[in-house]
Parts: structure tokens; C-alpha cells; sequence
């Protein structure tokens, strides 16, 4: 395997990471690194805690104890879990990008609308945003379908507009929940290609949550998780770029 | 287990649902003590002396034609939030098997039992707030126990509201039967066509004639008021007609300059329905027309006001005022109720998307204030286009009450900028931050 970014620092260094809701131990002294341009697939059963990392690592929950580190080029290293909650806000906007199972787009905007959003939602004028977004979507295999609506698109189009909206701005680590989970296979792997490719391409780092071993196969790596413990983590044969 | 027993069992609610039966029990509880208010305080008038109840009558007739609309537009968002709170649930009884029939027996026996909570709410409210407004003055003296209705008007009100909440909860259902699935993917943007205004200025014509010729053509006081009526009839349909195309109008010119997330947004939203943002706003546009004619006409009986003659005739001007009041102030409270029932609905829609956004670090701030814009953008477009409109219209009357009578025209302008003030913070009771617990 080729990984030429790994001579950078760890994008994510999570260490020690807890967090329990109620009796239910969902993280368990989790230690996680993510290097940059890496696709990493977390796996484990209903329950294992798989959401619960990739909240923690994207700063969308705060652990109860541990660390998460991010640590951008020619930015001061800064520890996730100790930002208040607007300063996570604003991290998430910046630095990160997120692709949901029903990929949360929203309904009243054009797919061109809907990528522009993350750009404006960061300063960019609506004027420089919408030609980004078309350029975006257009790489993606949607172009002519700008105008459209997300009702007027199919499954797998309009997750790919989440994927091109989860792109476009300056994120260097995307997070995906389960974003094929609702499709069926073959539009699956439509979008799991989109998804995978372009985020390489473009060298950001890929979190992604799924149960599909299929899915998890075409990530450089596997990390197993059971009842809040890491049982695994492993190097995938069929990454990408294996 | 039979129908009965079946809409019982799903009427126990969990947390959201708890939150919109709340606010549907309220809405239908605000808008039965209005209208028993209003139907008792026009009653009142068949009180009064003959010679007297003969002017007052129609007068209250036409202030209570003009409340039916804001009125219904509260029970019906009611009712749409009621039954839209069941589609989840009775969707998923539909796909298990159930019958039109069952579902549509579910739906209405739900709708219609908390319709009757909320009535039975309404009906104690009323009492609460009757001392009060027993003490508003027409004619020089309060209206005292003439606000209590008598117990069949009581009870026809109560079936009213019943009757409509029943009726909307099986107008909303006729998706969900047909289709199991219940699908309410939104696909085309509908576009209010330009015949609207064409038809709506024809209209317009019609009621500038209808009103410059009453004092030629009508002969009697009842022909006179079959005339306005017939007006304000026309004029009611006027604003139906020019008013979603008019809000679709101000939606794309939003969107032609909408430069930030939340304008982009709001334009957006506005463009999603022009007519369901119409039914919103409408009774505002009403209000202006009723502040404009009402308040400058009110005004102007009250500088030009003859030397005190001892009879009814005295009180005429002032007791013009306070109607006019009244009536703003009860089409503003309705149009508040029913934009936080309409908002509230709207955030419960959203609540995942919100959520997801939140994720992304869309802060809920930002989805508000398109929320805002997108209700108040309409609102205040209507409420001016229309003021001006009459204001235009009537140019001469309000002209001369501008000038005789400022301190009228301003109390009611000031009960609008206070009715606005009312529908915004109605706007904010919907906030995601509010409505929504991560």
C-alpha cells in the first residue's frame, strides 16, 4: 500500500475516550488515530458504539473523558473535547464534512442550493458559491441536474449532492454514517465509488460508519468495535488503493 | 380490538407528541373563546334600543364576516397539526392492514376528541376573560352581562369547532388512504400564475365601483349593507386571488438578492407554497384593509361629530373606534395562534433535517432566522401592499383623517406595528431550539 500522506501527523488522535449513557457503557477507553487521506471503515454490531465514536471524533458529542486531537497543516494542534459548544459548531462548518444516511439535504433548495449552502454558511458570496457548487456536482455526475429539487432526484443522486456538499469546502476529514445504508446495491456502490473516489482524490480522510463488510472492504482500514472496545483494527486488502 | 378501543390506545403520546397535542389543544381553545367573544359581544347589540341595535347589527355583522376567516384559519392549522401528527402512525396501521375506513374512523375520532378538550378549555377561558371584556364600553356603558352567550349559542359554537376539526382531519387523510405509503415527497414547486392579478385587479374595479356608487344606488340601510357585504364579499376573494401571486412575487424577489444562507433559505421557503404562506398572512392583509377603512372612517365620525346631542348618535364615533380595535386586535391574536401552530408543525416536519444540520454545525440560529424571514418578510409585505393599496384607494378619506384626526389613525396604526410585534414572537415560540431536544 501507498499511503504518501502518513509521513504527516495523525489527522485525529483520539485517546482514551468514555462515554456511557446511563448503565450502557457506549465507549470504553477507545484509542483511535485517523492519518490524513485515509478511508477508515468502523464496523461492529447495533450497539457496539460505532456512532457514538465517529460523534465524538467529528465533535458532535463530548466524551465523558479522553481526548480527541486535531491536527491540521499549518494550524496550532487543538483538543476537540475541551472547545465549547459553538467552537465545535464552527469546527464542524470548517473542517469537517458529513454524509448521513438519508443524506439530510434540504428539500425547498435546488441540489445546487444545497451545496452552496456550506460554502456560504463560511463567508463565501452566494455569487462565487453557485458556480463551486455546479463544478462540484458536475465532478460527481450530476451535471444538468443543478436546478433540480431533492424531490425530483433518485436516492442515489441526492446522496451524492450530500457527498459534493460534504466536499466542497475546505474539510480534511469527511464523516459518513452508514451512506449507503438506504440504497440498494448497486446504486450502493454507485455512491460508495463517488464517495470514496473523490474524497481521495482531493486527499481528505474518510470516517465512515457502516455494516456492509462489502463497503468496509474498500476502505484502506478496519477498525471492530464490541460494546464500546476496539477488537480490531486492520488493514484492508481491497482499500482503494490497496 | 375494535376502532374504539384502538384510537384510544394511540392516544397516549409520547414526547413530541405531547408538545403538538399541547399546542393543538391551545390553538382550539384560543379560537373557541374568540368566537364565542365575538358572537357574544355582537349579540350584545340586540340589547340595545331598537332605532339603535338597527345601526350597531349590521355594523357587528360585518366585523364578525370579517373574523370568520382569521377564526376558521386557526381551527383548520389545528386540525392540520393534529392530523398531521397521526400520519406516522396511521400510515404504518394502513400498511399493517387497516382499513380506509378504520383509519379515517381513528383519524376523526382522535381529531375531534382532543377538538372537544380544547373547545371545553376554550369554553373556561372565555368565562376567565368575559369579566374583562364585559367592561369594554358601546353606547356609553359596559357591556356587562351581555357577553355571556346564551347556551345554545354555546353549544352551536362548540359543534363548529368539532364539525371542523373533523372535516379537516378527513380532508388531510385522503392522501393516506389512497396511497398506504403516504408519501409527501415535495417535487414541484407550484407558481401562482400572473391571471391571478389580471382577475384580482378586475376585482378591485369591481369593488371601487360597488363602494363609490352605495350612496347613489342604495336606498335603504339594508340595501346599503347587502352592498357592502357584496363588497367586502368580492374584496375577500380579490385578496385570495392576488395574494399568493403577489407572495410569490416578493419569494423570487428575495431569491434574485438573497446574498446570505438564511435569506437563501427564507426565499426558498417562501417559494415552497405561495398559498399555503397566503393563508397565513392573509388576515393581516385584512387587518390593513380594516385599519385603513375602519380606522380613518372611525376618525373622521369622531372630528366631524356634531355638537352633543343627548342621544345614540353621540357615541357613534367612539364606539366606531373600539370596534375597529377590537377587531384588529382579534385578527392579530388569530393570525399569532395560528403561525405558531402552522411554525410548531413545520419544526416537527424538520426535526431530523434540523438535527442533522445541527451535526454539520448549521447552528439552529441560522435555520431561525430564515424561519423568521420567510413568515415575516410575507407578513409585513402583505400588511404594507395592502395598507397602501386601500390607503390609495381611499385616498381622500384617509388624507383628510391624516390631517383631522392623526391620534385615531395612530392608535390603530399602533394596534397593526403591536399585532406584527405579537405574530413574531408567536414566530419565535417555534424556534428549533425551543421545539426540538437533541
Amino acid at each position: 500500500m501507498n499511503f504518501a500522506h502518513h509521513a504527516l501527523p495523525n489527522v485525529l488522535e483520539a485517546q482514551q475516550l468514555r462515554r456511557s449513557f446511563g448503565t450502557t457503557i457506549a465507549l470504553d477507553a477507545v484509542d483511535l488515530s485517523v492519518a490524513p487521506g485515509e478511508a477508515l471503515a468502523i464496523m461492529g454490531p447495533s450497539g457496539s458504539g460505532k456512532s457514538t465514536l465517529l460523534h465524538a471524533l467529528a465533535g458532535i458529542e463530548t466524551p465523558d473523558a479522553g481526548s480527541v486531537m486535531l491536527q491540521l497543516p499549518g494550524r496550532t494542534p487543538v483538543d476537540i473535547t475541551t472547545l465549547s459548544d459553538t467552537a465545535r459548531s464552527a469546527l464542524r462548518r470548517e473542517s469537517f464534512g458529513f454524509v448521513f444516511q438519508d443524506g439530510l439535504l434540504i428539500p425547498e433548495l435546488t441540489a445546487q442550493e444545497n451545496v452552496a449552502m456550506a460554502l456560504m454558511i463560511n463567508g463565501v458570496p452566494r455569487a462565487a458559491a453557485l458556480p463551486r457548487a455546479v463544478q462540484a456536482l458536475g465532478q460527481l455526475g450530476l451535471g444538468g441536474m443543478e436546478e433540480r429539487r431533492i424531490g425530483q432526484l433518485s436516492g442515489g443522486q441526492a446522496q451524492r449532492v450530500a457527498i459534493a456538499r460534504a466536499q466542497i469546502g475546505s474539510a480534511a476529514v469527511i464523516f459518513a454514517d452508514e451512506p449507503t445504508g438506504a440504497l440498494d446495491s448497486v446504486t450502493g456502490s454507485e455512491v460508495l465509488d463517488a464517495l470514496l473516489g473523490s474524497t481521495i482524490r482531493q486527499g481528505k480522510s474518510l470516517v465512515m460508519v457502516t455494516h456492509d463488510e462489502s463497503v468496509a472492504a474498500r476502505c484502506d482500514r478496519i477498525v471492530r468495535l464490541r460494546d464500546g472496545r476496539i477488537v480490531a483494527d486492520e488493514r484492508s486488502n481491497q482499500g482503494e488503493r490497496a | 380490538m375494535n376502532t374504539l378501543q384502538l384510537a384510544w390506545m394511540l392516544t397516549r403520546a409520547g414526547g413530541g407528541q405531547r408538545r403538538v397535542r399541547a399546542l393543538t389543544l391551545g390553538a382550539y381553545a384560543v379560537v373557541s373563546a374568540l368566537v364565542l367573544i365575538v358572537v357574544a359581544g355582537a349579540l350584545s347589540f340586540t340589547r340595545l334600543p331598537e332605532e339603535t341595535a338597527a345601526f350597531y347589527l349590521p355594523l357587528a355583522g360585518i366585523a364578525v364576516v370579517l373574523l370568520i376567516v382569521p377564526l376558521v384559519l386557526v381551527g383548520a392549522s389545528a386540525a392540520r397539526l393534529s392530523a398531521r401528527s397521526q400520519d406516522r402512525t396511521l400510515s404504518t396501521l394502513r400498511l399493517l392492514g387497516a382499513t380506509g375506513g378504520q383509519v379515517r374512523a381513528i383519524s376523526v375520532l382522535q381529531s375531534v376528541g382532543t377538538a372537544a378538550l380544547g373547545a371545553l378549555g376554550g369554553v373556561l377561558l372565555y368565562l376567565a376573560c368575559a369579566p374583562l371584556v364585559a367592561l369594554v364600553n358601546f353606547q356609553g356603558a359596559p357591556i356587562g352581562a351581555g357577553i355571556f352567550a346564551p347556551l345554545p349559542v354555546l353549544l352551536a359554537v362548540l359543534a363548529a369547532v368539532l364539525l371542523l376539526a373533523a372535516g379537516s382531519s378527513l380532508a388531510g387523510l385522503r392522501k393516506l388512504v389512497i396511497s398506504p405509503l403516504a408519501v409527501r415527497q415535495r417535487v414541484n414547486v407550484p407558481r401562482p400564475s400572473w391571471v391571478r392579478a389580471v382577475l384580482g385587479v378586475a376585482g378591485i374595479a369591481l369593488v371601487y365601483g360597488l363602494f363609490s356608487s352605495l350612496g347613489a344606488v342604495a336606498q335603504s340601510i339594508a340595501m346599503m349593507v347587502a352592498m357592502l357585504m357584496m363588497g367586502l364579499g368580492t374584496g375577500l376573494l380579490v385578496l385570495n386571488l392576488i395574494g399568493p401571486w403577489m407572495i410569490s412575487v416578493i419569494g423570487r424577489r428575495k431569491l434574485a438578492t438573497a446574498q446570505s444562507p438564511e435569506q437563501l433559505l427564507a426565499s426558498r421557503m417562501i417559494l415552497e407554497s405561495p398559498k399555503a404562506i397566503w393563508r397565513q398572512v392573509a388576515p393581516l392583509a385584512m387587518a390593513a384593509f380594516v385599519a385603513v377603512v375602519g380606522g380613518s372612517g372611525a376618525a373622521l365620525m369622531n372630528q366631524g361629530a356634531p355638537e352633543p346631542t343627548g342621544g345614540w348618535e353621540d357615541y357613534i364615533s367612539g364606539d366606531m373606534l373600539t370596534g375597529v380595535l377590537l377587531t384588529l386586535a382579534i385578527i392579530f391574536l388569530c393570525v399569532a395562534a395560528s403561525t405558531a401552530i402552522t411554525q410548531a408543525a413545520g419544526t416537527l416536519d424538520a426535526a431530523e433535517l434540523y438535527q442533522g444540520l445541527g451535526k454539520m454545525g448549521l447552528t439552529s440560529k441560522t435555520m431561525n432566522r430564515a424561519r423568521v424571514q420567510a413568515v415575516m418578510i410575507p407578513a409585513l409585505g402583505a400588511a404594507l401592499i395592502f395598507a397602501v393599496g386601500s390607503g390609495v384607494l381611499l385616498l381622500p378619506l384617509v388624507g383628510i383623517a391624516m390631517i383631522m384626526a392623526p391620534l385615531s389613525l395612530a392608535m390603530v396604526v399602533l394596534t397593526c406595528v403591536a399585532g406584527l410585534v405579537l405574530v413574531r414572537l408567536a414566530v419565535q415560540l417555534a424556534a428549533p431550539s425551543r421545539m426540538l431536544t437533541r
